[in-house]
């Protein structure tokens, strides 16, 4: 499992685990980083990537195992003991001032100073260094973040990570924001960094630009280290394997094929900026699932859907009608309801009660001539969708900020049902919420759909979306690729998202 | 199946808050405290020439304070009802000198042109995303301007006594109560009403506790909030009213100034969360009352004026506190579970 190398390794981890609570992050990780390499780190969300690197770079503590930085063995209790051992980290979006100049943003906190004052010139004389080890011009180091591209921003962040005589650079999902000039950009950077003996730890979904950038890569699945490999042994979808692992894909329980004319038809649909030419059709009944990487575009397509970003090309269907929802009122009339994504941020009216958060938005409904709130209906709906989903609550007069995330969750589905939507959008509808709550939700939307309601469930959770889904469009690149039907593996469908040609 | 079981927790919460709330029945018994101990110190405290007059100055605050609640309550405010109040209290003025209108015409006058005034507030917050207290910053300075030119740097005098029926005297009295006080008290409680019952009320509670969420349910945020600004400034106009009628017959440039913040004060003494969400029209009446109270009680003690602002101030800062107190189990649940991602 270990690499052979000549020099010693810059970074070996031996048996780490951690844990929050009673939940496992990770388990007897192993890891091993040559200098002047690029070492990926791949794996499904919560296999525990995140955990080990925040380890490597003490933003948590681990629990148990050891660490040893150039065969010297280190422990790094604390995120000054990492950067004092030359961790730099290199967060997705970058986290910079956009008011302030380059120069001023890559010395922020640790200002160089001559007496009580910045030493500007050593400063600038620095910063010219590091500007160009990373590729940017020198005349850019006084010119104001915000005026930058996001590319040239996230050079920035790197270049404010090497500041500190970087050993170990960790860059964490640092393609999902970018182009793909952009894409070629960072790698020109990274190659350059690794020349100069730095250790790269490149986290990434996007499988297929491991295959450009890395030298070898580590698998991750369930908390524990699958593997270390060369990054030319393996194939984009012998990585996705590695990742699912021996899960079965056979817990999905196939549904009637739904027949009939379809009830929202997307045709050539357009978001300039996010996605185009996206086009599927969901029937009456019918389950269809949409999965998608981070920055694929897939959670723009559901804004549009229900009215949040009008689309800018294309169309909507609703039985067959060309419509154009321009408000979430307006998808409402049309029978479009939409789960949000982010439950507290997007669904939740915290110290409201449950009754509340159920009857918002349904008050036509509920009042007598549309004026005022009728109690004793709103109770009586309130209390009814409680007992159909099972939401664990001794009365519907509970505040949701009382209920855990299952059934918080459970409440702001009950509101998307009070006006039987034609159309229900679900996005990421199990985020965040324990194993059992999962597994009702996904019985409450398959009860949903037997009833005849047109499911369209956009998710990032790609055992869900096999799971639930009749049918699987695929998100990449901002457009729908691949379709998958009932029988669809996990691998494959991992491998059509992070970018395997090919792959159906 | 490894469905997790719940304990479920005690039964507590209701689907409104209740008709009168802890911090509302703590108000009560405040007031009546203070009242009791003034009428011990000052055996004129509780006689009708000292409540009327008490309660003629109470009526504006809380008129006022009624469209503040609604604002409030959605997660906004309005520092601009002081200088609102100045531009409808001058043209007021100058309606009934220069042209000798009747008492409904100049308070329908007053009431549209405040309306107007929280309109231009409303629809600068509802559709230009910037938030409230700077754009009613902008627009008070604005209105003040605006105010001070219709003066033309002098005093409007020789007030006819048209708007006697709600002044301090006899004729502006019912049952010993004065008009204007009975007047905010039917307004109140329409408000009252409205905030528990109607449709447009839970819309306000449900904007300013969450506004995205709000919107996503298919409430129209933009119209509702239009609305309470609107609101507010037909209600500062008949404040304005008031104003000019328990004043003498000559009207001068302070009128309005710093009323703003004692109808904040009043609002927010009232329990209205300042961040929005959560309040009460009850509440805000009864800020309204104590804040006069105790100015009152310390101008009949013959104590120093600037003592009743302290107390103000420190009824201000127990509220807030007291509001923090009441979010406090809900930002001390575990950060994972607050925003799970």
């Amino acid at each position: 499992m270990a690499v052979t190398t000549s020099a010693p390794p810059r970074l070996v981890m031996r048996g780490i685990s951690k844990r929050y609570g009673a939940v496992r992050a990770i388990a007897q990780a192993e890891l091993t980083v040559a200098p002047g390499t690029v070492h990926a780190i791949v794996g499904e969300n919560g296999a525990g990537k995140s955990t080990l690197i925040k380890i490597v770079s003490g933003a948590v503590a681990a629990d148990t195992g050891s660490v040893e930085f150039d065969g010297r063995p280190v422990e790094i209790r604390d995120t000054a003991e990492a950067m004092a051992l030359g961790v730099a980290t290199v967060y997705q979006e970058p986290q910079l001032f956009a008011e302030l100049s380059v120069a001023e943003n890559i010395f922020l906190g640790r200002e160089l100073t001559s007496g009580p004052r910045i030493d500007w010139a050593a400063q600038h004389t620095k910063v010219v260094e590091l500007l160009e080890l990373i590729g940017l011009p020198a005349a850019v180091a006084t010119r104001p973040v915000g005026e930058l591209s996001i590319a040239a921003r996230q050079q920035v962040s790197i270049a404010k990570a090497l500041a500190g005589d970087a050993t170990v650079l960790i860059l964490d999902e640092p393609s999902a924001i970018l182009t793909d000039t952009e894409i070629d950009v960072l790698f020109g950077v990274v190659r350059r960094l690794t020349a100069a003996g730095v250790a790269v730890l490149y986290i990434s979904h996007r499988l297929d630009e491991l295959f450009r950038i890395a030298d070898e890569v580590t698998v991750m699945r369930d908390g524990a280290t699958i593997g270390t490999y060369p990054i030319g042994d393996l194939s984009v979808r012998q990585i996705a394997e590695l990742m699912v692992g021996g899960i079965l894909d056979d817990e999905h329980h196939v549904r009637e094929p739904a027949t009939g004319p379809p009830v929202l038809e997307l045709a050539g649909l357009a978001l300039d900026g996010a996605f185009r030419d996206v086009d599927l059709a969901v029937r009456a009944g019918e389950i269809v699932g949409l999965y998608g990487l981070v920055g694929s575009g897939v959670a723009e397509i559901a804004s549009t859907v229900y009215g949040i970003r009008p689309a800018t090309g294309g169309e909507i269907r609703i039985d067959g009608e060309a419509v154009r929802p321009t408000s979430p009122r307006h998808a409402k009339r049309l029978g479009i309801a939409l789960l949000p994504a982010d439950r507290t941020e997007q669904g939740m009216f915290g110290f409201q009660s449950i009754a509340f958060n159920i009857s918002v938005g349904n008050l036509d409904l509920l009042s007598r001539f549309t004026a005022w709130v009728d109690r004793q209906k709103e109770r009586t709906v309130a209390r009814d969708l409680v007992a159909r989903l099972a939401v664990r609550t001794p009365s519907e007069r509970q505040p949701v900020n009382a209920l855990s995330g299952g059934n918080a969750q459970k409440v702001v589905l009950a509101r998307q049902l009070v006006d039987r939507p034609r159309v229900l959008v679900l996005v990421e509808p199990t985020q965040g919420v324990d194993v059992g709550a999962k597994e009702e939700i996904h019985k409450i939307v398959t009860g949903l759909a037997d009833e005849g309601t047109a499911v369209l469930v956009v998710t990032s959770d790609l055992a869900e979306a096999l799971r639930i889904s009749d049918r699987l469009h695929v998100v990449r690149g901002g457009t729908t690729t691949v379709e998958f039907g009932p029988g669809a593996s996990q691998v494959d469908v991992l491998a059509a998202a992070a970018g395997a040609e090919g792959a159906a | 199946m490894t469905v997790v079981e719940e304990r479920p927790p005690p039964a507590r919460g209701r689907v409104l808050a209740p008709a009168v709330s802890g911090q509302e029945l703590v108000l009560v018994g405040v007031i009546a405290v203070l009242w009791v101990l003034l009428a011990f110190t000052t055996p004129a405290f509780l006689t009708a020439g000292s409540i009327q007059p008490l309660l003629v100055e109470v009526a504006p605050v809380a008129v006022m304070g009624v469209g503040m609640t609604l604002v409030i309550i959605s997660a906004g405010i309005d520092v601009s009802v002081g200088a609102t109040m100045m531009v409808c209290g001058v043209i007021t003025a100058k309606l009934l000198v220069d042209a000798d209108v009747p008492l409904l015409l100049a308070l329908v006058v007053a009431v549209a042109v405040g309306a107007v005034l929280g309109t231009l507030n409303g629809v600068l917050i509802a559709y230009g995303r910037v938030h409230a207290i700077i754009i009613t910053f902008g627009t008070a300075n604005l209105f003040l301007f605006l105010g001070l030119q219709i003066f033309g740097s002098q005093t409007v005098n020789g007030i006819p006594g048209t708007l006697a029926f709600f002044g301090r005297g006899a004729e502006g009295r019912f049952l010993g109560i004065p008009h204007s006080f009975l007047l905010t008290v039917a307004i109140a409680a329409v408000a009252w009403w409205y905030l528990r019952h109607s449709v447009g009320g839970r819309h306000l509670y449900a904007i300013g506790g969450n506004a995205v969420a709000a919107r996503l349910a298919g409430v129209r945020v933009q119209r509702r909030v239009l609305l309470a600004y609107v609101i507010t400034g037909a209600l500062v106009g008949l404040a304005a009213v008031f104003t000019v009628a328990k004043g003498t017959s000559t009207l001068d440039q302070s009128i309005g100034t710093g009323r703003e913040l004692a109808v904040i004060a009043a609002t927010v003494i009232g329990g209205t969360s300042i961040v929005g969400g959560r309040g009460s029209v009850l509440g805000t009446v009864l800020g309204a009352l104590l804040v006069q109270t105790v100015s009152s009680g310390v101008t009949q003690l013959n104590w120093p004026s600037q003592l009743s602002d302290l107390f103000v101030g420190i009824f201000v800062i127990v509220a807030v506190g007291a509001d923090l107190i009441r979010q406090r189990p809900f930002n001390r649940r575990p950060l994972n579970r607050r925003r799970a991602r």
